[in-house]
């Protein structure tokens, strides 16, 4: 190919290049990105390869970049003459015969059809594929894309990046000719300077002021560079933007070359990029065959060059001045400014360096002119911004969005929220250099001026969302970490302080961490941050005072309590089971007891873990299921049916009375002091059993006749028979709990009565006032709550409701009261106004309520009930819904339509939540939450009244009972330390032996599931439905643990 | 650091490695190297990081010797303590010879997030290697095995973030790694060892 | 080419100096007080150690000793954020390494030592790091103790700028730099080094001392050798 002397030859390789965009025949094109490769593109590539040359078909084959979307990897673009070009997701290399017979049929196959293109705005040209494909979405419609704006990305995925020609077809090098053409230096830096146009490494500084400096400096020979040492963690766009486009960075370089008088470009580019290197070298090659670097480029007098250079691996050398050093053959240490680059830079000479995609965006701005920049964006951030959206979201890739869009959009629309049944906590922005943005904070504006009011930059555009498993406390360590090891030891501050600060926060991840060196620590941090040389020091601390200012809690947890939530400090915890269990089970020791046959040993160990291990094993949520390493070999061990076998083997058997009397003499000699516990369900249950095991005298009030609180009233015999409650409450009395039923405490009993009667109180008394929902109708016969129904069944009382319920609500209490309404012979139907997936109920008994006959209607909120003339529901009006908005919860906001439906019914149930009883709240003097919950010491859990302590759902809100539980035992704790002055807690649950030694192997078994009752069978009465393990189950399931509580 | 150590002559071996098939070529081939890759770089920038990175390239085992370095700096008149600074200054250059297989582990955030920490953990406990008290919890970690099978080091990030966590075993990346895949690979390199 | 003279506002004082000048000359012709231990006179300034910190109206903390004097220029030397900053920093350096002044052949003519007691560090509030760092007795007539190295660099420039030898530089980075001669070898063979001992001179601290000094009783020519430094520096 011949150099480009004049605009004839430039038209001609223009349309040369068309015909290989836009061929005669169909074009396959393989997105071979590092993403692609890392997914199989290789081999999809290949297999076409070889498909093509065997059949000698006439399709044209090509290997083209990325088009940003890294979690449907590999895409393959196909396009058949005259119609759209789609794109196929997720290809293997064994569909490749099945898209060839298809394509040769003139069709797409429709498994892997994602989307299409009909036409394509490149900025530099317009190209019309065609169309066609009703059936298929437009690229632009599905969520990922949507709101994308792809300027510096406008060619990424489309053409092949290494053929120049492909480039010149899509309009390339236009602009440089047309610049070049004018011969107006001045006016490019006059229009890059309206264009408003910012550096796109992070600091944010106008584009064009700085290449007007460099315009004016004088000198022989001046210098341009563009900083491609993307070393933020969490950032890729600079990475893919070569590797998919290598001559739209030549060309803006080529301008800033020419507008600024600079004779000599370098880009400078991470060694860890090995594709991008090859795609610049090969582009470069291409760029000087076609005479458009070198001498007289395009046959104008203009001579300019660029060199490569690999960066060898600090993070530091993304500064300029160290990047300076680096390519004069120093250490990148970076030099104080003044002098700027632009007065004395390489070499000391006049230089400017630019990041990567700021020179994307120089060609656009040259065709389009300013004003059409300035219009994308927000007023003080013009144009678009490359992020990549990575970490704890569903969709993952590169997304070019305009500047000033909020983050909800990038989190919730684009990356379409966390994966199942997470919640997103915080995004990372700028890596780190940048800082945390809270959940709260979603809506803030991504631009230069608002991150950086929040204390995080943009950066290079890493945006890494962070869920509930992360720990806040271990992601400021890790960037300290980074930064420590990237810190090039120059200065004082960066260099020692940020070793220090690294230290600090070693020890708040170890539970060794003090009050005073979190005030220490954001000491340093400030100091670091305003005294440090060059921007590394000088953002290095974002990140640690941004996660204490918007997560301080998390803080507080590691160095007060000494517990890290999420469960990723491994020292605060003993295995993530345990972490993840309210009640803090010592889960490997009962797996390793039942494991060596000891089911006594087990049982008591159990017990003293958790008082109401029967119960729990039946009901429990099971957290530790998520958190289970055996999860990334085959599936969760089931700890909750273990100890529920566990339990189940003493409490139900003859066993009972030896253990009973085993627990009953670890108890403590008496202490002399009392405490009044107001509530027994799970949490006043707990509290006593704990408190009466440490030797104090316990007696428990209870307005009902019975205890268990919601265990025994709401949840129904078939999932929790009360035989098993009873004999766990008879436990607990055996160690001397006394219990005073139907003393409602503000009536029976009064507060100041309490006070003066024993040491300290409890208040735990849970939330049992039902919510309610107002609407027309509720005042008719056969309308009522969830509660009282669960409980008017529970105490033996069924009413009369008619043949057809309807139950309004997706929690565990509408689960519960269709399935038991399906046991009363009525049909039920549950209406809740999001998808199933965002139902709150344990997954399984939705299952099973579905097998029972359960009927479910999702996406519809209640409208009004009818009545017939009596008085007597007839029917539910409810409205169709719609998913809007993301809410505080990360689920999409239910919106009602104009879309009525009618059910017929006889019932209708509102199960749509508890709170606290707020007549009896208020009455108290407790200071209250808002939502009527005690205001409590989340530390001490000391209510607002001196030895007046409170726990459970009273404090929470409604929850489940393992939670409950969790409180009820921490405040044993706590109101123990309290009167005793000493901690005697942390001994009570010892002294048992079992083996500390890895297991030399694990069983291979799959999960061991219990054995159910048929739902033909369970429909029928009120039988329990999980039969529980067998006992070689049960004992084989303990064998499949992989024992993470032993470290070596 | 003892200078003893860490920079190893040709002649002094490049450990038990040094049975397989990686052996450096005699002093005038590489020097000849040496010289060809100063005079492509000469007058250009960055022209000492394209020299060395060109001779560690193509030594066998991966690392700069302390002859060579002193030729480099001879020839380019360099100071050879600012040779010095800058190898030891960039993650890129070893001193020592690298293993048969380099498994390398990205310690990027969204990797960091999906846990390369214990992916690390776990591959260093599998090859035995303890980890050195310089070194503990820092970023950059370069490990070999005593027999000289296995290097393990770890990347400040790949820009591989959306395969997080990302583990590249001698240059092939590997993307959504867990602890038991990356010991299946693992051992993979160990069975073809005994083939 | 002669300077001009500009005036700039130090603490408030009108100053008058010359253009071209940094602020920590400025400051310290006026009689103010400036620490610093990484300037030396007569070498390339680097900014290093940070102390000499000083603030322009806008709040924003500068180091004096690379930051050139503009007409106008007003800037504040000392403040309670300034002195709190610099008694850090100190901190820092006395934890990053082993100063054991009781037993340093510089005890009583220490740069850092002195700097401490004039900023009022008498404790620390960080965990010392206690490192394991060589001590390099192999030249004939000088040691190196990494264990009071506080990484200024001024042996490194001063062998460079001054000398001409470059026998010294950095190795590594972050809190792992350390000062090197040659491919880290010890010092006695070091064949660019040519003995002429402005590195031990130049050194604030007792990290590089004359042998046969007993504690206390090595005292630094450092005026001496920024003389020689200063000199060169108007020959070239």
């Amino acid at each position: 190919m011949s150099r480009i002397e004049d605009i004839g030859i430039f038209n001609a390789m223009r349309e040369a290049g068309l015909a290989k965009v836009l061929p005669a025949m169909p074009r396959i094109a393989v997105g071979m990105g590092t993403c692609g490769r890392g997914n199989g593109a290789e081999g999809v590539y290949q297999a076409l390869a070889h498909a093509i040359d065997r059949d000698g078909l006439d399709i044209q084959l090509a290997a083209v970049g990325c088009f940003g979307a890294c979690s449907e990897e590999p895409l393959v673009n196909v396009w058949l003459p005259g119609q759209p070009m789609v794109i196929l997701r997720r290809v293997q290399a064994s569909d490749v015969e099945r898209i060839l017979t298809d394509l040769s049929r003139g069709r797409i196959t429709p498994d892997l059809a994602w989307c299409k293109i009909e036409e394509w705005d490149h900025i530099t040209a317009h190209l019309r594929y065609g169309v066609g494909f009703p059936e298929l979405p437009l690229w632009s419609e599905l969520p990922f894309f949507s709101g994308q704006k792809k300027i510096v990305l406008r060619n990424c995925g489309l053409i092949a990046p290494d053929d120049i020609d492909e480039y010149i077809a899509v309009g390339g090098y236009q602009a440089l000719y047309k610049v070049l053409i004018d011969s107006k230096p001045e006016s490019v830096i006059e229009q890059i300077k309206a264009s408003k146009l910012r550096g796109r490494g992070g600091a944010g500084y106008a584009t064009g002021i700085k290449w007007e400096f460099l315009a004016k400096a004088k000198d022989d020979r001046k210098y341009i560079i563009c900083n491609a040492d993307e070393g933020d963690p969490g950032a890729y766009m600079n990475r893919n933007e070569i590797e998919s486009d290598p001559h739209g960075l030549l060309e803006g370089m080529i301008i800033g070359g020419y507008v600024t008088g600079a004779s000599q470009g370098i880009v400078y580019v991470r060694h860890e990029y090995p594709l991008a290197v090859h795609k610049l070298t090969r582009a470069l090659e291409q760029a000087r065959e076609y005479g458009i670097l070198g001498a007289n480029i395009l046959g104008r007098p203009f001579h300019f060059d660029i060199d490569m250079v690999e960066g060898a691996g600090a993070f530091v050398c993304g500064e300029e001045t160290a990047l300076i050093a680096s390519l004069e053959g120093f250490s990148g240490r970076p030099r104080p400014r003044p002098p700027y680059p632009a007065q004395k830079g390489l070499a000391g000479k006049p230089t400017n360096i630019n990041n990567v995609e700021t020179w994307y965006n120089i060609a656009p701005i040259v065709l389009k002119g300013p004003a059409w920049f300035t219009e994308i964006g927000s007023t003080k951030s013009a144009g678009t911004k490359v992020f990549s959206l990575v970490g704890k979201v569903q969709n993952t890739g590169l997304v070019e969005m305009p500047l000033g869009t909020p983050l909800t959009k990038f989190v919730y629309d684009i990356g379409g929220g966390a994966a199942q049944g997470r919640t997103v906590k915080a995004v990372q922005t700028g890596g780190p250099s940048g800082g945390c943005i809270p959940h709260e904070m979603f809506d803030t504006p991504v631009d230069y001026e608002t991150l950086g009011q929040l204390g995080s930059i943009m950066g290079s555009g890493g945006m890494v969302v962070m869920d509930e498993d992360n720990c806040m406390v271990d992601i400021a360590r890790y960037f300290i970490e980074f930064t420590h090891s990237e810190s090039c030891g120059k200065c004082v501050p960066c260099r020692v302080g940020l070793d220090q600060a690294l230290e600090i926060l070693n020890g708040f991840t170890k539970g060794t961490g003090t009050v005073a060196q979190l005030t220490l620590l954001n000491e340093l941090g400030r100091m670091i941050r305003d005294t440090s040389l060059c921007g590394l020091g000088q953002t290095a601390p974002n990140p640690v005072l941004t996660t204490m200012r918007h997560f301080r809690h998390e803080f507080d947890d590691h160095i007060i309590a000494r517990r890290c939530r999420a469960g990723v400090c491994h020292s605060l915890a003993l295995s993530p089971c345990e972490n993840s269990c309210p009640l803090h089970m010592n889960i490997p020791r009962f797996l390793d007891l039942l494991k060596e046959g000891r089911v006594d040993d087990a049982f008591e160990a159990v017990f003293l873990d958790n008082p109401l291990p029967a119960s729990t094993g039946r009901v429990c949520q099971h957290p530790c299921d998520d958190r289970c390493r055996r999860q990334t070999v085959d599936a969760p061990v089931n700890m909750r049916e273990v100890h529920r076998f566990i339990a189940d083997a003493v409490l139900l058997t003859d066993r009972f009375e030896p253990l009973a009397a085993r627990i009953a003499a670890r108890k403590k000699a008496p202490t002399g002091k009392s405490v009044a516990v107001v509530g027994a369900g799970p949490t006043g249950l707990t509290a006593a059993f704990y408190l009466a095991l440490l030797g104090h005298e316990v007696t428990v009030f209870e307005n009902k006749a019975e205890a268990g609180g919601m265990l025994r009233y709401a949840i129904p015999e078939y999932r929790l028979p009360k035989r098993v409650l009873a004999q766990e409450v008879e436990l607990i009395r055996r160690l001397g709990v006394k219990f005073q039923f139907g003393a409602g405490v503000g009536s029976a009993v009064t507060l100041n009565e309490l006070d003066e009667g024993f040491d300290a109180v409890f208040l735990a008394i849970g939330t049992w006032k039902e919510s309610w929902v107002y609407l027309p109708g509720t005042e008719l016969k056969g309308v009522l709550p969830a509660l009282p129904f669960l409980e008017s069944v529970a105490t033996g009382t069924n009413p009369a409701l008619g043949r057809r319920m309807t139950v309004i609500g997706g929690g565990n209490a509408a689960v519960d009261s269709a399935r038991t309404a399906v046991r009363m012979g009525m049909e039920a139907t549950i209406v809740y106004r999001r998808e199933r997936k965002d139902m709150p109920a344990i997954k399984e008994e939705v299952d099973a309520a579905e097998q029972e006959g359960v009927k479910f209607l999702f996406l519809a909120a209640p409208h009004r009930i009818v009545g017939d003339a009596r008085g007597n529901v007839k029917a539910l009006e409810i409205a169709k819904t719609r998913l809007g908005q993301y809410d505080a919860s990360g689920r999409r906001k239910p919106v009602v339509t104009a879309e009525i439906v009618r059910l017929d019914c006889d019932a209708v149930v509102l199960a749509v939540g508890e709170t606290v009883d707020l007549d009896f709240a208020r009455a108290s003097g407790l200071t209250l939450h808002e939502a009527g919950t005690f205001v409590v010491d989340r530390f001490t859990m000391e209510t607002s009244r001196p030895n007046f302590f409170a726990g459970g759902d009273a404090i929470s809100g409604a929850s489940n009972v393992s939670n409950a539980m969790g409180f009820g035992k921490k405040a044993a704790r706590k109101i123990d330390e309290r009167l005793m002055g000493v901690k005697r807690f942390a001994g009570i649950s010892g002294g048992f032996e079992y083996s500390m030694e890895p297991p030399e192997t694990t069983s291979t078994s799959p999960r061991h599931r219990s054995a159910e009752l048929t739902s033909a069978v369970r429909v029928k009465g009120e039988d329990e439905v999980m039969v529980g393990l067998t006992e070689a189950d049960a004992a084989d399931e303990a064998c499949r643990c992989l024992r993470c509580d032993i470290r070596g | 650091m003892n200078p003893e150590s860490s920079l190893r002559g040709p002649s002094a071996g490049a450990g038990a490695g040094d049975t397989s098939s990686a052996v450096n070529p005699p002093d005038s081939v590489r020097y000849a190297f040496i010289n060809e890759a100063i005079a492509r770089s000469t007058g250009r920038p960055g022209a000492l990081l394209g020299i060395l990175e060109a001779v560690q390239e193509r030594n066998p085992r991966k690392y700069l010797c302390a002859d060579e370095l002193s030729y480099i700096a001879a020839k380019t008149n360099i100071p050879l303590s600012q040779i010095f600074s800058v190898v030891t200054f960039y993650a890129l250059f070893n001193l020592e010879p690298q293993g048969d297989h380099t498994i390398c582990i990205c310690r990027g955030t969204a990797c960091h997030t999906r846990g390369s920490r214990t992916l690390l953990e776990s591959v260093r406990l599998e090859l035995g290697l303890e980890e050195t008290p310089g070194q503990a919890g820092a970023d950059k970690l370069t490990l070999t095995t005593a027999d000289g099978r296995f290097t393990i080091r770890t990347v400040a990030c790949f820009g591989q973030c959306a395969l997080a966590p990302v583990v590249e075993l001698d240059h092939r990346i590997l993307g959504h790694m867990n602890e038991r895949a990356l010991a299946r690979e693992v051992e993979g390199l160990e069975q073809e060892r005994h083939e | 080419m002669p300077q001009k003279k500009i005036s700039i506002r130090i603490d408030g004082v009108l100053v008058a100096t010359l253009e071209g000048t940094t602020i920590l000359e400025a400051a310290r012709d006026a009689g103010r007080r400036v620490p610093s231990l990484c300037h030396m006179d007569g070498l390339k300034d680097v900014g290093a150690c940070r102390l000499c910190i000083v603030a322009l109206p806008n709040g924003r903390l500068v180091p004096a000793c690379t930051t050139p004097v503009q007409e106008g220029l007003a800037v504040i030397t000392n403040s309670p954020e300034i002195a709190a900053y610099r008694r850090m920093i100190v901190e820092l350096l006395l934890v990053e390494r082993n100063h054991v002044c009781s037993v340093c052949v510089s005890n009583g003519h220490c740069e850092l030592q002195s700097l401490a007691s004039s900023l009022g560090v008498n404790s620390v509030r960080f965990r010392y790091h206690y490192p394991i760092l060589p001590l390099d007795l192999s030249q004939e007539r000088f040691v190196l103790d990494h264990n009071r190295c506080i990484l200024c660099s001024r042996c490194i420039r001063v062998c460079a700028e001054v000398e001409g030898a470059h026998v010294w530089d950095m190795m590594g980075r972050g809190i792992h730099s350390r000062v090197i001669g040659e491919l880290d070898k010890p010092w006695g063979e070091a064949a660019s080094c040519t003995n002429c001992g402005k590195c031990v001179q130049a050194c604030p601290t007792g990290a590089m001392a004359e042998k046969g000094w007993a504690v206390e009783e090595m005292v630094k020519r450092t005026a001496q050798v920024a003389g020689a430094a200063f000199r060169k520096g108007v020959s070239l």
